[in-house]
């Protein structure tokens, strides 16, 4: 019977029917069932690493895990450190004992309240080694953290209660910025009791609560009804994973996005045609070119002086960046108190930069291996820009593109002359772009990958750690940076400044200036 | 038959046993650290010390390779080191959604290739075939990446028909598959073309003509099935290459498959996920050669003998 039908079914009968399926299917558009698009939706390059918040050492999961959970600090879109579980806080005279008041009358989002408790129980999962989460350095300036961490002691003594409405907290040295610290992800408090999927179905107190987590497609949320802070204005909130820039632009004139960051590629595209959709802000984020000055010519301030003046930055940031960007006198964003806007960038002048090599010791130039990313096309372009300019005062550059992996761990082991480079803060303070990149203890993975080391900016940047008074630090880092500066161990190139297409119908959304800087509580599709 | 099908699952086992260890030892030399993918942008060296020795990253090569083969052969992929999930579970998750990919475009490849081929077989020269060959020459020369843009431009942005990319009902799976497919229906068109043309001028064909069969059946029984052979052998590797998931497409269409999780874990050096899909995935492409090699024997009994 089979084979009969087999037999008598033809060709090209087979063909036309499926073809004609394919039409059908095609018609049937608009009915995707793991898709409904309502409310709010976002995107992520990635899927997060899990919605733990110990776990949060990349930028999709700490976005995700600053939705459904607090610190006791918190971030607005514009980096101002606002009250979060905690309502006031205060510091003794050396910014070394602080005490934390806790929120009364919060709930988890399973109905369980929130008390002092839990964040000393969040901080020791921290910093616990059974944790493996990978980011203990926020809460490693608590007095006993680092023991805690090693498995060398059995708590953490700088964490004590003050009953169930206060945390104080004793650093092993004065640290003013710590409040920030607190702010970020890796800090949120989770409830007391955690099930074993607790990174898959997470518990907050947060605006938003869980809902659904399809891996690589999609995450889903709801609004908090009983939030602190006063409940989201939109009912859900949807978070796709979208891994590609053009398709999120395709997405977003689809209306299936409610904000895309613009493709580089099509920045002039956008401002001519949907001039009037565009969110302009500048992001508290570096792009440089790290000299490694512990390596050959580099090592010689005047030859790096020389390649900073050889250099015509402006050019290549209005052709090759599309001018999204200012260009850079120093590594602190402009929008940080301790940047200085009156220091002048390095002047694009090859006659300088020929006498400088020539002082140096370098009248015919060297040759010089520059590291870029191959997964950042951009900073590829950039790559080739530098090449070209750096050519003509006789420096060879060489161009080394390997995958992001490759590059991050050969620039760690101080392997690479020059690499081209960005610094996302990680919380809105110029110590943030001052210790981690400048500090001789910050070499290699610590973020200093320039091997800058002098011993007059170390103790600077400690003694602006310890400085309370706001004005007295700011004073400090424009210091410290001028000298800094001065020894040149990057290629200044600029501050990014974001380009972000929002729904007209959008309202409440403004582009943040830190990744965790934007909950979705104050934005509406009207 | 049945020989042929043991005989190949028995050589399953050491064909894994390479791979895994082909594996290991690439995934040992290629530069890229783990952990420093674990940590993010900024770490202490004591962190990053304490995290290599709980995952026996400082263990000698033969001593984690042994560790990790006995977990596969307990049927434990372990766990990828960034998500901390287990990896099996993930790529069981994942997989089925590649399938529907897969499934969908080899659909369309194998109805519009195989048709286009044998149309333009009908009449070398003539205005069917030089289209179908303008459609295959076009399909083969345009890179995945930009036919799927392009698709996206005028389906999703330009008409609205179909929405740009994403997981959901069908409408969602008619660009992915219409993008993984063109390669295939090129290819495919090809090469029936040039088997039908061999096999057009044989003598049986002339007699089945001879003994009055309608020009359908003499096209679409006799000559079509003597030219299976050739389009089996491509169906066969194109199925192999969609199951093992297809980057560009996943990523262009932020479909949730197998190839975005690959790439994703080698981005990240996730040594876990990385060995754990690399073993998967040779195991779904031994078994879809089987496979093929069986269609062989079927369309062809002459192979079963050999």
């Amino acid at each position: 019977m089979l084979r009969h039908l087999l037999r008598t079914v033809n060709l090209f009968d087979t063909a036309t029917s499926a073809l004609f399926l394919c039409f059908l299917a095609a018609c049937h558009a608009r009915s995707g069932g793991g898709n409904e698009l309502r409310g709010l939706v976002y995107y992520e390059s990635n899927d997060p690493r899990s919605l733990d918040p110990a776990l949060s050492t990349d930028v999709p999961t700490g976005e995700m895990v600053s939705l459904l959970f607090d610190g006791l600090t918190q971030f607005d879109p514009d980096g101002k450190l606002l009250p979060g579980l905690s309502d006031r806080w205060t510091a003794d005279k050396r910014a070394q004992r602080y005490v934390f008041h806790v929120r009364s009358g919060v709930t988890f989002h399973d109905g369980h309240p929130f008390v002092a408790a839990d964040v000393k129980r969040s901080f020791l999962r921290v910093l616990n080694p059974a944790t493996h989460g990978g980011r203990v350095w926020p809460l490693l300036p608590i007095a006993g953290a680092q023991d805690y961490a090693d498995g060398r002691a059995l708590g953490v003594r700088g964490i004590e209660l003050l009953g169930d409405s206060a945390v104080v907290f004793t650093l092993t040295q004065p640290l003013a910025v710590f409040p920030k610290f607190l702010a970020m992800p890796v800090a949120a408090i989770v409830p007391s009791s955690l099930a074993p999927d607790f990174g898959q179905r997470p518990i907050g107190t947060g605006p938003w609560r869980f809902v659904a987590w399809e891996h690589d497609d999609y995450l889903r949320f709801a609004r908090n009804p009983s939030y602190w802070g006063g409940a989201p204005r939109a009912e859900s909130l949807t978070v796709r994973i979208v891994p590609e820039p053009l398709t999120r632009a395709a997405e977003f004139l689809a209306g299936r996005l409610s904000v895309a960051e613009i493709p580089f590629g099509e920045t002039m595209k956008w401002e001519h045609e949907h001039a009037d959709w565009l969110h302009r802000k500048a992001a508290l984020r570096v792009v440089y070119v790290a000299l490694n000055n512990r390596r050959g010519p580099l090592r010689d301030p005047n030859v790096r002086r020389a390649i900073n003046h050889a250099v015509n930055i402006p050019q290549i940031l209005s052709t090759v960046w599309n001018s999204r960007g200012i260009a850079a006198a120093g590594s602190i964003p402009p929008a940080l108190g301790g940047s200085d806007p009156t220091r002048r960038p390095y002047a694009y002048d090859t006659t300088e930069a020929r006498r400088l090599l020539r002082a140096a010791g370098y009248p015919d130039g060297f040759a010089v291996q520059l590291w870029r990313s191959g997964t950042n096309v951009e900073l590829g372009r950039v790559a080739q820009a530098l090449q070209a300019q750096l050519s003509a005062v006789g420096i060879r550059v060489e161009i080394v593109s390997r995958d992001a992996s490759s590059m991050r761990e050969a620039a760690r082991k101080g392997e690479t002359d020059i690499a081209l480079l960005d610094w996302w803060a990680d919380y809105p303070d110029a110590d943030n772009f001052l210790y981690p990149l400048f500090h001789s203890t910050s070499f290699g993975p610590g973020g200093n990958v320039s091997f800058y080391s002098d011993p007059v900016t170390d103790s600077l940047i400690l003694t602006a750690r310890r400085t309370v008074d706001q004005q007295a630090r700011e004073a400090l880092y424009r210091r410290i940076e001028t000298r800094v500066f001065r020894a040149a161990p990057w290629i200044y190139l600029w501050f990014p400044i974001d380009l972000w297409a929002a729904q007209p119908s959008l309202d409440g959304w403004d582009v943040p200036v830190i990744f965790n800087g934007q909950r979705w509580i104050k934005a509406h599709p009207k | 038959m049945i020989r042929l099908v043991v005989g190949r699952l028995l050589a399953i086992v050491p064909t894994l046993f390479g791979v895994l260890v082909v594996a290991f030892l690439l995934l040992n030399v290629i530069p890229g650290d783990p952990v420093a993918e674990m940590v993010g942008e900024r770490a202490d060296s004591a962190t990053i010390v304490r995290l290599r020795a709980e995952l026996h990253l400082d263990e000698p090569v033969p001593v984690q390779f042994g560790h990790y083969l006995w977990g596969v052969v307990r049927g434990d992929l372990g766990r990828s080191y960034i998500t901390q999930r287990p990896v099996l579970g993930d790529l069981a998750e994942r997989f089925p959604k590649t399938l529907q990919l897969a499934g969908a475009a080899m659909l369309l490849a194998a109805t519009c290739g195989i048709a286009l081929g044998v149309l333009a077989a009908i009449r070398p020269g003539g205005a069917v075939d030089r289209f179908s060959m303008f459609i295959a020459y076009v399909g083969v020369s345009f890179p995945v990446y930009w036919v799927g843009l392009l698709l996206i431009l005028l389906f999703a942005v330009a008409l609205q028909w179909l929405p740009p990319s994403g997981y959901g009902g069908i409408a969602f799976l008619v660009l992915p598959a219409l993008t993984l497919g063109t390669r295939s229906i090129a290819f495919l068109a090809r090469m029936t073309r040039g088997a039908m043309l061999d096999v057009l001028p044989a003598d049986f064909v002339r007699t089945a003509r001879a003994k009055g069969l309608p020009e359908r059946r003499v096209i679409g029984r006799h000559a079509f099935r003597n030219a299976l052979l050739p389009i089996i052998t491509v169906l066969g590797l194109d199925v192999g290459n969609y199951l093992t998931g297809s980057i560009l497409t996943e990523t262009i269409f932020s479909w949730p498959g197998v190839g975005r999780y690959v790439l994703l874990a080698i981005q990240k050096r996730d040594l876990p996920a990385i060995q754990g899909s690399i073993l998967f995935l040779s195991v779904i492409f031994v078994l879809v050669n089987l496979l093929t090699d069986v269609l062989y024997a079927k369309a062809d009994p002459r192979v079963a003998y050999d």
